[in-house]
């Protein structure tokens, strides 16, 4: 066969980035069609000599794939791709845009819908098991737990959602129970037997359309109430989305603000706090926890978010200092592993962020060079910072 | 009011002279030839006289250019190899990518504000060698448009998918162009998130070197559209992106950053070389929570396994800790380029980036106007909604930088 030039991509001089460039022709390897050239697959063993496969050249109709091993990586596997692995194009997907509401935050409230509490309960334990749920807070949990308004679905045969249809709610079965259709073609169809093949049920505890809680997408099935006087708890996507995104960003920017306050940290630009502001980490202790303790390597720096704390010293039997919302302590810690100066208690319920040296070197580099830009003297500070301590 | 841009000079390689169009293939070689040649020694190719034909005082319109044929659609676009309709023949000669968007789709998928970031941030990135350049907007009474340059080798997607995967040099040249296009982005462009990197939206040009395309979902993330990471960094909610590449923290709508671009290539390069997403199930539900709970380590391959260089910068940028990932932690971008999978292998970034790297897939293309690597598509929409007077008071003055 008196194919076109048209070595391997994967041939052993196609190092583009290889000392030893032995192939210096002009046309290199060019991906070439032509309707009358049958060429053999650049993926097969015997590239040129066999035509055990045929190349339909890069760029035919609709993609095939070559059973045959590949030229240069070991064979695949063919049971190393994903099973029924769909590879065609992907269409990117997007919901609405969001804004925080930004210095407002108190403007907006969530919707809230009262609830008994063995309600609650049972609304907790629907939604425990979604990944979508999992990671939240007990605010943003509480939140959403409030915002699920309830939908009595009074008859037999109400469809709740229609396969094809937009989605914008997920539901929790609260009472009675639904049916689960699927209709081959993608969609609702019109006439009896329009829902498609029932692949499913879900009854009390149950819960479906979580995709909804992401994007608009078209609904995958239809559900169908499947017995009279149900009930259902519905949440709607912009809601659950704002919840999460209000409570996010009012935290990172009380963080930024903590941040802006901690004379070691005065000379991080705003791109740099906002950084370290998404690597701190909520934690919440009881009244009179030890956070840290005198003489402890110090490892965490701490803002408190919430409650009060006071740090003694085992020289002296009286509080050294007080701390309320905003203040932080253990900030030299970034600096060195010096044993704590003095140990920090809670005095009542708190809420501190805490921010590990290694992840803020991570992130920023070492924090001498940071502290370079400014001299960090004289300045009345957290219990490592000697002066304020000794003087109380 | 049409916002014309003007022309700036080409990346070295970067245009070929309108008047090839009619070019035979051998001419074409021969200049392949010399600018190889060129480039061999060091030179850049002499630029082209590339002026745009547009006058730029006056509005330009869809009857300025002719249709050549559909180069790809989405949900709510089409874009459209098309060439000037009138002027001198040199002028008709010309070819541009339009990208064609209706008024009444943008508004009903919510994506007035995404639009609009892409018009405005397409035209600060202008220029980079990876970036495939805006010469233009333009809007009618139900239309917008974006004139883009044509970039003829076609999606990177078609050659994975043909080829099924690349080998680890292949993958690593690709990677590299990604790189120094993400860290323009997000490094010198103010904070720039692309946020939809994927196969589809690499394109080859003739020469098989990468063009980014589609900023639909691009945003800029900094107050300071100049000098980098000064500015106050805000993070943002709005979930887009393609199911297999979104980061955790899209998904969980934690608010996300550039970082969400360096995830992004760590799910490329394990595309690249396995030829499959490491996260995929039929039900996009279970693609998310796989992101969020399955550790990329768990999921590389076993046989043949991937180099361990190219397993170990995977796992780093696919790091779920923000705080851990490359790209995001000290030092950005220069810590990706000081990777093993790119520091073992002698890439020389300033070569790559004067684009004097051999390409590894050098697309077919005969002459500047060819379109045989794209797919081809239908060219009639489906059903179109009206644009209404009452839409058009609505929502005209969103679409009046266009």
């Amino acid at each position: 066969m008196s194919g076109p030039t048209f070595n391997s991509p994967f041939g052993a001089n196609s190092n583009p980035f290889g000392s030893s460039r032995i192939d210096t022709g002009v046309m290199q390897r060019v991906a070439e069609e032509d309707e009358n050239d049958t060429v053999t697959s650049p993926t097969t063993p015997h590239f040129g000599t066999t035509t055990s496969a045929t190349f339909r050249g890069p760029f035919g109709g609709d993609a095939t794939f070559d059973p045959q091993p590949s030229g240069v990586r070991s064979p695949p596997n063919p049971e190393g791709y994903p099973a029924q692995y769909n590879f065609g194009r992907r269409t990117s997907v997007s919901a609405e845009s969001l804004k925080p509401v930004a210095d407002s935050y108190d403007n907006w409230t969530p919707p809230y819908h009262p609830k008994t509490p063995e309600q609650l309960e049972r609304l907790k334990k629907a939604i425990s098991g979604n990944f979508l749920f999992s990671h939240l807070d007990e605010e943003q949990s509480a939140q959403i737990l409030g915002a699920l308004v309830e939908k009595p679905i009074p008859a037999k045969g109400i469809k709740v959602i229609t396969q094809g249809d937009a989605g914008d709610y997920f539901y929790v079965v609260e009472k009675g129970s639904f049916d689960v259709y699927v209709n081959s073609a993608g969609s609702l169809q019109p006439g009896p037997e329009g829902m498609g093949q029932k692949v499913g049920a879900i009854e009390a505890g149950g819960s479906f359309g979580e995709l909804a809680l992401m994007y608009n997408a078209p609904r995958a099935a239809t559900v169908i109430s499947a017995e009279p006087n149900c009930t259902l708890w519905a949440l709607d996507r912009i809601t659950f989305r704002r919840i999460l995104m209000e409570s996010t960003f009012a935290r990172r920017r009380m963080y930024e603000g903590f941040l802006e306050e901690v004379p070691l940290l005065q000379s991080l630009t705003p791109y740099e706090r906002s950084k370290i502001a998404d690597a701190l980490e909520s934690q919440k202790f009881p009244a009179g926890h030890t956070i840290i303790r005198e003489g402890d390597p110090g490892y965490d720096f701490y803002l408190l978010e919430s409650g009060e704390a006071v740090a003694y010293r085992s020289d002296n039997d009286q509080p050294v200092k007080h701390y309320k919302k905003g203040d932080y302590f253990g900030e030299l810690a970034l600096l060195n592993d010096a044993p704590r100066a003095a140990s920090v208690v809670s005095t009542t319920e708190v809420k501190v962020a805490r921010l590990g040296k290694s992840a803020f070197q991570r992130l920023l580099g070492p924090v001498e060079s940071i502290m370079r830009r400014q001299k960090y003297v004289g300045v009345e500070s957290g219990v490592e910072d000697k002066d304020p301590l000794q003087k109380s | 009011m049409a916002t014309v841009i003007q022309a700036q000079p080409l990346p070295p390689g970067g245009g070929l002279h309108p008047l090839q169009a009619k070019a035979l293939m051998a001419a074409q070689q021969q200049q392949q030839q010399q600018q190889q040649q060129q480039q061999q020694q060091g030179q850049p190719p002499q630029k082209d006289a590339n002026e745009e034909p547009f006058d730029p005082s006056r509005k330009l319109t869809a009857h300025d250019f002719v249709r050549v044929r559909t180069l790809g659609t989405g949900t709510f676009a089409r874009v459209c190899l098309v060439r000037p309709s009138h002027g001198s023949e040199a002028d008709r000669s010309k070819v541009y990518a339009l990208k064609i968007l209706r008024k009444t789709d943008v508004i009903r998928l919510k994506q007035i504000d995404h639009v609009r970031s892409e018009r405005q941030i397409l035209a600060d990135v202008r220029g980079h060698p990876f970036v495939a350049d805006l010469v233009a907007s333009f809007s009618d009474a139900t239309t917008l448009y974006l004139l883009l340059t044509y970039v003829p080798g076609g999606e990177l997607f078609t050659y994975l998918r043909r080829f099924r995967r690349f080998d680890e040099d292949t993958a690593r040249f690709y990677a590299a162009e990604i790189v120094l296009v993400l860290e323009f982005l997000h490094e010198q462009c103010g904070g720039v998130a692309f946020r939809d990197l994927k196969p589809e939206n690499l394109l080859l040009d003739e020469q098989g070197h990468i063009k980014l395309v589609d900023f639909g979902f691009a945003k800029r993330l900094t107050n300071e559209s100049s000098g980098a990471n000064n500015g106050e960094l805000t993070e943002t909610y709005t979930l887009c992106g393609t199911p297999e590449y979104l980061a955790p923290e899209v998904i969980q709508n934690k608010g996300h950053t550039t970082a969400v671009d360096w995830w992004a290539l760590g799910i490329l390069i394990f595309e690249f070389l396995t030829g499959y997403p490491p996260f995929w199930h039929q039900n996009p539900l279970e693609i998310y929570k796989q992101i969020i709970e399955k550790p990329i380590t768990t999921v590389l391959p076993q046989s043949p396994p991937l180099s361990v260089s190219a397993q170990d910068i995977i796992t780093q940028l696919c790091n779920v800790d923000r705080s851990r990932r490359l790209g995001n932690v000290s030092g950005g971008a220069a810590r990706v380029k000081a990777h093993p999978f790119f520091a073992d292998h002698n890439v020389d970034w300033d070569a790559l980036y004067h684009r004097r790297v051999r390409a590894p897939i050098i697309p077919p293309v005969r002459y500047p106007g060819d379109a045989r690597c794209y797919d081809i598509y239908p060219e009639e929409d489906a059903i179109k909604e009206e644009y209404t007077e009452e839409m058009r008071e609505k929502y005209d003055e969103f679409f009046k930088d266009f």
